[in-house]
């Protein structure tokens, strides 16, 4: 008994018994025969950032097998099984197939996490035609939210799933059903996810660590700068809880970003805030970050064990899973030692006082601060100029050599004029933020490179460095040789093409998009 | 996915019934399993109570793939599907022979079924023509039931032939042996003569009343008898087959 490929819910109006729902829904000579009862609970997972959801799909464990399942049309896709419902789970560790490899393709960095449980009670009819053939499976389900004192169901819904080949039969039906809204109204499964999120308290989409603000270019840049410092405060909050749970790694990512967009808001918009307030902060912030730099640093290199083994002939591989191990262990005491932090009194007292002066209304003293009354746009348009010239300039100076203190120093310039772009892209046209980002983006792409392979050469450097002499250690040593030796081709590589890939920045058709960019009508 | 038609030039023989339960028996193994019912007679959709929709033809049929795609329809039974028949069969040979390659249509008519099932049975009409030919081609194994009589075991010789005249795999064909009694003379003597034959089946379905019945319940036998002394003939005739296929 196939099912089609498409099930429709109804949400069954209150009033209207399973009776009259089979009068209404069955044609002359059709009967409803009850076919099975069962219990079910039902999980729901996605990642913090809603990749299923924002790719029309939904991960639901269900009868020991975790299904995908198609948004759009309620249709189960793929499934594995999935005999445990752990509170979180990462892709790379599922067993091969189709649902693996979807949910690779979603994300293969950020964990799924358990969403919410949910207890469903299941009768299923079934619709037998004149024939006494089946032609579609009715199911009635009430769903309550599991593991909560309130056990009462918060909807009842039907579902309709046609046999194979009997979709123009089932379309009869759910006409007939829904002609009339006093008896059910459809339901989408995407309507019926929010619904079972929305009692669960979830709030869908409810984060993203992109800047979406709708800024005022008129406004005080002192407000505008507010609202932007409050939502970076608010991306903190909304990791701290992930990091705790030690869910992935993205979450002290999202974390730290938060903290250097914070940073650079301070530092960039001078004349805004108090400066002897803005220098408080300031060093508090890069106090968290410098607390956090070693946990992202052994995070990093986890992430890279699988092509750290791949660079390396199958005989220097078991050496390496003993070096992986030792960083493991090295991780869970910084990671410790980190939530020991957030969870103080000094951490907290901090935002909290941190959190106040984000929302606080008063105009900053103009003897202080002369800038705070200025308008966002030509605050905006000055410092971002200003920021561009600094990378045109520094960039120029760049010798032929290319030393990493040149090119690390042209990446935090770059980084500065990203972060002001992002700021207040909402003040300019998205058509002429969004090719000003995308030509600065690949220089930042070539400069993110040579930064990354140097901070791993000095990062294998150090342990090579640290290694104590043994028949073991010298098999490490050598893949540790390999992998420099691989890591500095790559460096040299992303050196030898820099100066090539800023002339591209740093051209006419470059500047052109800036000073279009920074002449273009505001919002 | 395998292919295996169930053949014979005579009607009456037992190919429905064999093609019906043998087609359950493969999806009780959870192996996705299409019954493609060619006979414009329509038994094999009438045992599972399906009837072919309004717009569907033997024109769709021929039009293949997506077409047929369409119109499979759902058994009451878990990985099994049918593809119903319709009246307008009684055409196909006719409309097969305006084709440009008929002995190839249905091969070609059915390629992309085979990424959803595993095994795929022809009920096939009684006769030789055009469309005999197409299945032919089509199949890995044509079943062919034998019932021990003369004119059965004359029309296999006829159907041997016909592959020896026109150059066809005649190591496609599989005849077994089917509403055997026994108790007759004739049904002995004729399975003593021929049943020794390398290409006959072990396996043979005896003469059972209840396979008559399948009408009644329209459901495979298996399904509702399973202990049927003819169910229990087709399970082991289903085996013998696995193994061969495998």
């Amino acid at each position: 008994m196939r099912t089609s490929s498409k099930t429709v819910y109804l949400r069954l109006n209150p009033a209207v018994s399973t009776e009259s729902l089979a009068e209404n829904a069955l044609f002359s000579g059709w009967q409803l025969k009850a076919y099975a009862f069962r219990k079910e609970r039902r999980e729901f997972y996605d990642t913090f950032e809603w990749q299923a959801f924002e790719n029309e799909v939904a991960i639901v464990k269900k009868r020991r097998t975790l299904f995908l399942v198609d948004l759009k049309i309620g249709k189960e896709t793929a499934s594995i099984p999935f005999p445990t419902a752990p509170s979180s789970f990462f892709a790379d560790a599922l067993s091969p197939g189709i649902l693996k490899a979807a949910l690779s393709t979603l994300t293969d960095i950020r964990a799924f996490t358990r969403l919410c449980s949910i207890d469903t009670i299941i009768t299923t009819y079934r619709i037998l035609d004149d024939n006494e053939k089946s032609i579609a499976l009715l199911t009635s389900e009430s769903l309550c939210l599991a593991d909560t004192e309130k056990q009462e169901p918060f909807v009842h819904l039907f579902s309709l799933s046609p046999l194979r080949g009997y979709d123009d039969e089932m379309e009869l039906m759910v006409t007939s059903l829904t002609n009339d809204d006093n008896i059910a109204k459809a339901l989408d499964f995407r309507e019926l996810f929010l619904l079972i999120m929305k009692e669960a308290g979830i709030s869908v989409h409810g984060y993203s660590s992109k800047i979406n603000l709708d800024l005022d270019p008129d406004a005080p840049v002192h407000e505008s700068a507010r609202q932007l410092l409050q939502f970076t405060l608010s991306v903190m909050r909304a990791n701290e809880e992930g990091i705790k749970r030690n869910l992935d790694t993205e979450f002290l990512h999202d974390y730290r970003v938060a903290i250097r967009r914070t940073r650079s808001i301070l530092k960039q918009l001078k004349g805004v805030f108090e400066p002897e307030e803005t220098a408080y902060y300031l060093n508090l912030f890069r106090e968290i970050g410098t607390r956090t730099n070693e946990l992202r640093d052994r995070d990093v290199s986890l992430l890279r064990q699988g092509s750290y083994f791949h660079d390396l002939p199958p005989c220097l591989q078991p050496s390496l899973k003993l070096f992986f191990t030792d960083i493991a262990v090295s991780r869970k005491k910084l990671h410790k030692q980190f939530c020991h932090y957030l969870a103080s009194d000094a951490c907290k007292s901090f935002l909290d006082k941190w959190e106040a002066f984000v929302h606080r209304q008063s105009v900053p003293d103009p003897e202080h601060c002369p800038n705070a009354s200025l308008s966002t746009a030509s605050v905006a348009v000055e410092s971002i100029k200003k920021a561009w010239k600094r990378v045109i300039r520094h960039g120029r100076q760049v010798s032929e050599e290319t030393t990493d203190s040149e090119l690390h120093a042209l990446r935090i310039d770059c980084k500065k004029l990203r972060y002001l772009l992002e700021f207040f892209s909402s003040i300019f046209p998205h058509k002429s933020v969004a090719p000003v980002v995308r030509q600065l983006k690949e220089l930042q792409d070539n400069l993110g490179d040579f930064v990354d392979f140097s901070v791993q050469l000095h990062f294998l450097r150090e342990r090579l460095a640290a290694l104590p002499p043994g028949k073991e250690e010298t098999l490490l040593a050598a893949s540790m040789g390999a992998l420099m030796a691989i890591l500095f081709q790559k460096q040299e590589e992303a050196r030898g093409t820099f100066h090539k890939t800023f002339e591209a920045f740093d051209h006419e058709k470059t500047a052109q998009l800036f000073h279009d960019l920074l002449k273009s009508k505001l919002k | 996915m395998k292919t295996i038609a169930l053949y014979s030039i005579k009607g009456g023989v037992g190919k429905t019934a064999a093609a019906v339960n043998l087609s359950y028996l493969s999806s009780l193994l959870s192996q996705p399993t299409l019954i493609c019912d060619l006979d414009p007679q329509g038994a094999s959709s009438y045992y599972f109570r399906i009837t072919a929709s309004k717009k569907y033809n033997s024109d769709k049929f021929l039009k293949g793939n997506k077409k047929i795609y369409r119109n499979i329809k759902a058994t009451d039974f878990e990985n099994l599907d049918l593809l119903p028949s319709d009246f307008s069969y009684r055409n196909l040979d006719i409309e097969l022979s305006e084709e440009k390659k008929p002995q190839k249509k249905l091969r070609k008519n059915l390629e992309e079924l085979s990424e959803d099932y595993q095994y795929l049975f022809f009920d096939c009409p009684p006769n030789l023509t055009l469309l005999s030919e197409s299945v032919f081609a089509a199949s890995d194994l044509i079943l062919v039931p034998l019932i021990p009589t003369t004119l059965s075991i004359r029309t296999y010789i006829q159907l041997q032939d016909f592959f020896e005249a026109n150059k066809l795999d005649r190591s496609k064909i599989r005849p077994f042996f089917s509403m055997v009694e026994k108790q007759k003379k004739l049904h002995r003597e004729i399975i003593l003569e021929f049943g020794d034959g390398p290409e006959f089946l072990a396996q043979s379905i005896p003469y059972n009343s209840e396979v008559e019945k399948m009408g009644l319940y329209r459901a495979p036998l298996n399904a509702v008898l399973p202990n049927a002394p003819a169910s229990k003939a087709y399970r082991n005739l289903w085996e013998e087959l696995r193994s061969y296929l495998e």
